[in-house]
């Protein structure tokens, strides 16, 4: 067959069910991306005979005779597409795993496309940007600034990957030819909850092509926890890398390796496993009754499982004061119980990586991770390997948001690689990412509140069942911090709370966005809303009122011993300010009396670290060219972190960020960083660049021939970041539809080290967001089954689904953080549900209290109030 | 998951095709569009062993008016027939249900007839054939027969298309003056799957119903005829009480199955909301 692509003609017969994605790839056009595989994401648009095409949809041999064009042939001997050019002048990416399809797509709209944007772009998703600044690109919009040498740091710099990100020449996890390589396909259990009995693999191993078929009877048993943590302790030693019982149906049972995945496929076809069914729970209520069916019941407090007979993992339980004396005696109370839903990060790159051993013996893996250090780390001590000898390096990574602060492919691309000798890859579907990866922790929040009638909170209770899944990964953390910042933002002298995370024999939850605080914030900032509605009192007041100072204590049961946060600075009361203000301008509408309309807001501190240390060490050495290089661990993933460590490096040296060359994430350049999680990439990665920026120039002053200095962070002392989002909406009686008419969200990030990335931030934290309160929801069927695990049916949000959030900072700036910044990666996610649920009761009187509002479930409240339409 | 390794054939007439797939002894299908086939070769929901490429057959293409018929070829692309003047003309619900079916980039790939004989009750395309009145040219070894849609539409992903058949082409009796219609859906949002769909196609003589077709999609097996609402409009003018005569046997003409989310009672009573604004959007146009 002959093809064209990308003006060149050549014959080559693609392989039998091939799809053109794959055969795009190889033949190196890795800026054809894999989403989806399924039509749904757009990851993979390119053009055929100048239409765009998802190429995972069309088999390869219907190019034949067309001409194929992807993001790589845009560009012209000229320079780069205009498309291209406009994106970059827009900065309209932030990982950049959707660019290459969005602008392929993007540069093949007319006008009359172009005037209906929310129609033209339904087929090409992004996870990370809320849409703005790529609907910035298409109307030609700039949205970067320069900088003076030394001025870098506040100034609104490009990403230094864009030019790349925009060719498609930007290089991802899976965007490399490797001589030799073998690939993983893995068997999945398909019960909820059963031991082996035996595996059968000779018909696999008997077949050609097939180099190894492993087991659990090929791993070694160590307990570990998929989490990463920089203190392993933090998480519970409940899974091995291929165990002897299974605990939800997806779960790894069998790898194959073999030449190619259609080959490792078939062989996991031909494996006969032998399972010994064992009765199943999914509820965690029902799980954590008497009599459930146990899921780990040989786990001890040893293991950190707090009762493993009762499927507990973790628990929390204090009083200050006496919250129940409190409620009796309060003017006005609340109660009311809230349920969240399970959802996925979607990130548009899945799981996966490469392995291979090199000539010095070093196992090297190429993941797509968020924690290539405390994966390194996890990996030698399973293998029992010297960290020297294995080393872990992303390269841009597309996309997280938590979810790849796991280990959930390491360990078996490590082991396949030993085995073999060969290299090997292993890339997840997008139908295993949501079988078999990781989701939010649903939670049940029942809250108790009560004011005295001067409007001053009288007591906060909190009783939460989370949802942890089969294991335990991140399920303790993620309790303990929704149950902390949550209260610990207002002033109140009774607090109570009794927290529980159950395992069930369902998918594992773990670490996303905002790690527990958009759940319980769902319900404490519905109870404040509802006390200041019952006294009278503007929701803003209310909070005014009893929400911490400078100076006060931030205190939530039981308590902790890490005492080492402070309010490193304070402005909680300029965004409240800002919201109030903005959410006063009147906003025009053309909508009949079917419509009710209301305005809800919710706010949200946050830690900016995790506890228990978050370490970044970083380096920076001068070059013969008189720039500097930079080497710090913490990856980029969409994040930005990348322009701002230059920006600080660069502000620090006096230099232009032209002349900091940045190399990342990769265990090989030395130093140590726990991850690019817990909203640490700035505040103590950023921090431990400034250090060392500061330590080389106090050097050079000192020595004029001084080469290099080494900076560290340890993540301690802590500071507070603060966010309030405001919505209005309308809400239609006869169906249930909601428009959202406004959306505001100030944040406190203390000193803006760059403002359009800091606002794309929260920007692309609202959009997730608002997919997680309006429509995501993975639904789970009475054996434990995800049902829906395709993006056609969970459904990312698109670009005309969100609207346009506006984005205001207060004037802070941090005495902790790095030039006085703070964190703001998670935060603008989590007041998110709180607010519209708040402005849903202004609109309509009905306290919803499930998330996600899909029409079809406000409709029936919607009905029984206001009638027949 | 990886498609099962298939052969492929380049068919250049019906005949050939049909050859094809009698040769391969019903292990086969044809892949026109392949925008809903490819994924579910991905999924292997379909393992067949060859398939048989029916994009190139110059009888399946082309939108021509044959006397009171529009002629619209079985391989008409989803773009196509959201941008074709005699489709808008003739077959005006096709065009006005199109830009709700998938998005783009799925529109430059997938046709008419694929969409039809895939026959996924939540789709636009086969509803509008059933309220178009329209009549399905079929070929199969025997000859050609033609089916009308009324009697096309047998169950959940099937129609009266026998293994090995081909759909060729879509007879659509053209609209005349004096006729109306209208067409909506409701959806979570834009691009999901219809909660409830519908479109209607209703001739007037002096303002009176003289005869009407309202085809709901999304909620039963089949989209669907919705004739106890018919009924109720037959001979009658547009007013709000024969409208709320409508929507009061509306529910009873829909069979939505039982779903988790939402239940029958929410789908009929949206179906009930959906056809108030369809008859008075109908009324209007009248005006």
């Amino acid at each position: 067959m002959s093809f064209e692509i990308n003006g060149h003609s050549f014959s080559q017969q693609p392989q039998t069910g091939q799809c053109l994605r794959t055969f795009l790839r190889e033949l190196g056009h890795f800026g054809v991306k894999k989403g989806c595989d399924a039509g749904d994401c757009g990851a993979c648009t390119v053009l055929l005979d100048g239409e765009p095409v998802h190429s995972c949809i069309i088999p390869a041999f219907r190019a034949d005779g067309h001409a194929v064009t992807t993001i790589e042939g845009l560009a012209s001997e000229v320079g780069i597409h205009p498309m291209q050019q406009a994106f970059l002048d827009a900065q309209g990416f932030q990982c950049g795993f959707c660019t290459s399809g969005m602008i392929v797509t993007c540069a093949s709209l007319n006008q009359a496309q172009r005037a209906d944007l929310g129609a033209s772009l339904k087929g090409n998703l992004c996870r990370c940007t809320g849409y703005r600044t790529i609907e910035d690109a298409l109307d030609g919009k700039s949205n970067v600034e320069d900088a003076e040498p030394g001025a870098a740091f506040g100034r609104s710099l490009p990403a230094p990957a864009g030019p790349q990100v925009v060719t498609g020449k930007a290089r991802y996890t899976f965007d490399v030819a490797m001589d030799g390589l073998l690939h993983i396909k893995m068997l999945r259990s398909p019960h909820p909850h059963a031991r082996i009995i035996s595996i059968d693999s000779s018909a696999a191993r008997a077949m050609p092509g097939v180099h190894a078929v492993l087991t659990h009877a090929d791993t070694p048993t160590t307990l570990f926890s998929t989490a990463r943590h920089e203190i392993d302790a933090m998480d519970p030693e409940d899974t091995r890398i291929l165990d002897d019982t299974v605990r939800f149906i997806g779960q790894k049972v069998a790898a194959v390796v073999a030449d190619s995945e259609a080959i490792a496929e078939e062989a996991c076809r031909r494996i006969d496993v032998v399972y010994d069914i064992l009765p199943a729970v999914f509820d965690p209520a029902a799980a954590v009754a008497s009599g459930a069916p146990v899921i780990h019941p040989d786990k001890t407090p040893g293991h950190r499982v707090s009762n493993a007979i009762r499927n507990i993992v973790a628990e929390t339980h204090g009083e200050f004061g006496d919250v129940a004396a409190a409620l009796a005696s309060s003017a006005v109370t609340y109660e009311g119980t809230f349920t969240t839903q399970r959802v996925q990060h979607g990130h548009l790159e899945t799981h996966g990586g490469i392995a291979w051993l090199d000539a010095g013996g070093i196992l090297n893996i190429r993941s797509s991770t968020q924690t290539p250090f405390l994966t390194r780390r996890a990996l030698a001590q399973l293998y029992d390997l010297p960290s020297d000898k294995v080393r872990v390096f992303c390269e841009r990574v597309g996309g997280g948001f938590g979810g790849k602060q796991e280990m959930f492919v390491e360990d078996i691309l490590a082991l396949a690689a030993l085995k073999t000798g060969r290299p090997v890859k292993w890339e997840l579907t997008r139908e295993e990412q949501f079988i078999a990866t990781s989701t939010r922790h649903p939670m049940r929040v029942t809250v108790k509140a009560g004011a005295d009638k001067h409007g001053k909170l009288t007591a906060l209770q909190l009783d939460v069942l989370s949802n942890t899944g089969a294991y335990g990964n991140h399920a303790g953390p993620v309790l303990f911090h929704a149950c902390g910042e949550s209260l610990g933002v207002y002033n109140c002298a009774n607090k109570k709370v009794d927290a529980v995370v159950a395992y069930t024999n369902t998918v594992p939850a773990g670490a996303f966005r905002g790690y527990g605080l958009p759940q319980t914030l769902f319900a404490v900032e519905a109870a404040i809303d509802d006390l200041a509605k019952q006294l009278g009192i503007s929701p803003y007041d209310f909070r005014r009122h009893n929400v911490i100072k400078p100076g006060d204590p931030m205190l939530s049961p039981a308590g902790t011993h890490y005492d080492d946060v402070t309010i490193g600075s304070y402005g909680l009361d300029q965004c409240l300010d800002l919201v109030e203000r903005a959410m006063e301008i009147e906003t025009k509408h053309d909508l009949d009396d079917d419509w009710l309309i209301g305005d809800g807001i919710a706010l949200t501190m946050i830690d900016t670290v995790p506890p228990q240390g978050h370490i970044a060490e970083v380096v920076i050495a001068k070059r013969d060219d008189g720039g500097y290089d930079l080497t710090v661990g913490t990856a980029e993933f969409g994040n930005g972190t990348a322009t701002v460590h230059r920006q600080i490096a660069a502000t620090t040296l006096g230099c232009s960020v032209e002349q900091i060359h940045l190399r990342q994430s990769d265990t090989r350049n030395g130093g140590h960083d726990t991850g690019a999680y817990g909203s640490a990439g700035t505040f103590v990665a950023g921090k431990a660049t400034h250090d060392a920026a500061q330590k080389l120039v106090a050097a050079m002053q000192a020595d004029s021939n001084a080469r290099s200095a080494t900076g560290t962070s340890g993540g301690t002392p802590r500071s507070v970041a603060f966010n309030v989002q405001g919505f209005r909406v309308a809400v239609n009686k006869g169906t249930g539809a909601i428009k959202v008419l406004k959306s505001v969200q100030a944040a406190d990030a203390g000193a803006v080290a760059n403002p359009m990335q800091l606002r794309g931030q929260i920007e692309g934290g609202v959009a997730q967001s608002l997919g997680a309160t309006l429509y995501e929801e993975m639904v789970i069927d009475d054996r434990g089954r995800v049902v829906n695990p395709k993006f056609r049916d969970y459904h990312l949000p698109s670009f005309a689904d969100l609207p346009r959030t506006d984005v205001y900072f207060a004037d802070t700036y941090d005495a902790i953080g790095p030039l006085g910044a703070k964190s703001m990666s998670e935060s603008p996610y989590n007041p998110v549900a709180a607010a519209m649920g708040n402005a849903l009761f202004d609109a309509t009187g009905i306290r919803f209290t499930q998330v996600p509002f899909k029409p079809d479930r406000i409709f029936p409240e919607l009905q029984k109030k206001f009638g027949k339409a | 998951m990886k498609a099962r390794a298939f052969n492929y054939v380049k068919a250049s007439t019906v005949v050939e095709a049909l050859k094809a797939f009698e040769d391969a002894q019903d292990d086969a299908s044809y892949i026109a569009g392949g925008q809903s086939l490819v994924p579910t070769l991905a999924l292997r929901l379909q393992a067949p062993q060859l398939l048989i490429d029916i994009a190139h057959i110059p009888v399946l293409r082309g939108v021509d008016l044959q006397g009171d018929w529009l002629r619209i070829g079985a391989l008409t692309r989803h773009h196509e027939v959201l941008t074709d003047p005699l489709i808008r003309q003739h077959a005006p619900l096709y065009s006005e249900a199109a830009p709700h079916v998938a998005h783009p980039a799925i529109r430059n790939k997938g046709t008419l007839g694929g969409s039809i004989s895939h026959a996924d009750p939540a789709s636009e395309f086969p509803a509008m054939t059933l309220a178009l009145g329209a009549e399905l040219e079929i070929a199969s070894r025997d000859g050609v027969r033609r089916v009308p849609a009324d009697d096309f539409f047998l169950d959940l992903f099937q129609t009266a298309i026998e293994p090995g058949e081909l759909l060729v082409a879509i007879h659509v009796p053209v609209v005349r003056p004096g006729h109306r219609w209208a067409f909506h859906e409701l959806a979570r949002r834009r691009g999901d799957f219809a909660l409830v769909g519908c479109g209607i196609l209703a001739e007037f003589v002096d303002d009176v119903v003289k005869q009407v077709r309202i085809a709901f999609f999304s909620v039963g097996s089949t989209p669907l005829r919705a004739r106890q609402a018919e009924e109720a409009l037959i001979g009658k003018k547009l007013d709000q009480a024969v409208i709320a005569a409508a929507q009061a046997v509306v529910g009873d003409d829909l069979d939505p199955p039982e779903d988790e989310h939402t239940p029958p009672a929410m789908k009929r009573h949206l179906a009930r909301v959906l056809l108030g604004r369809l008859l008075g959007e109908i009324a209007r146009q009248g005006a």
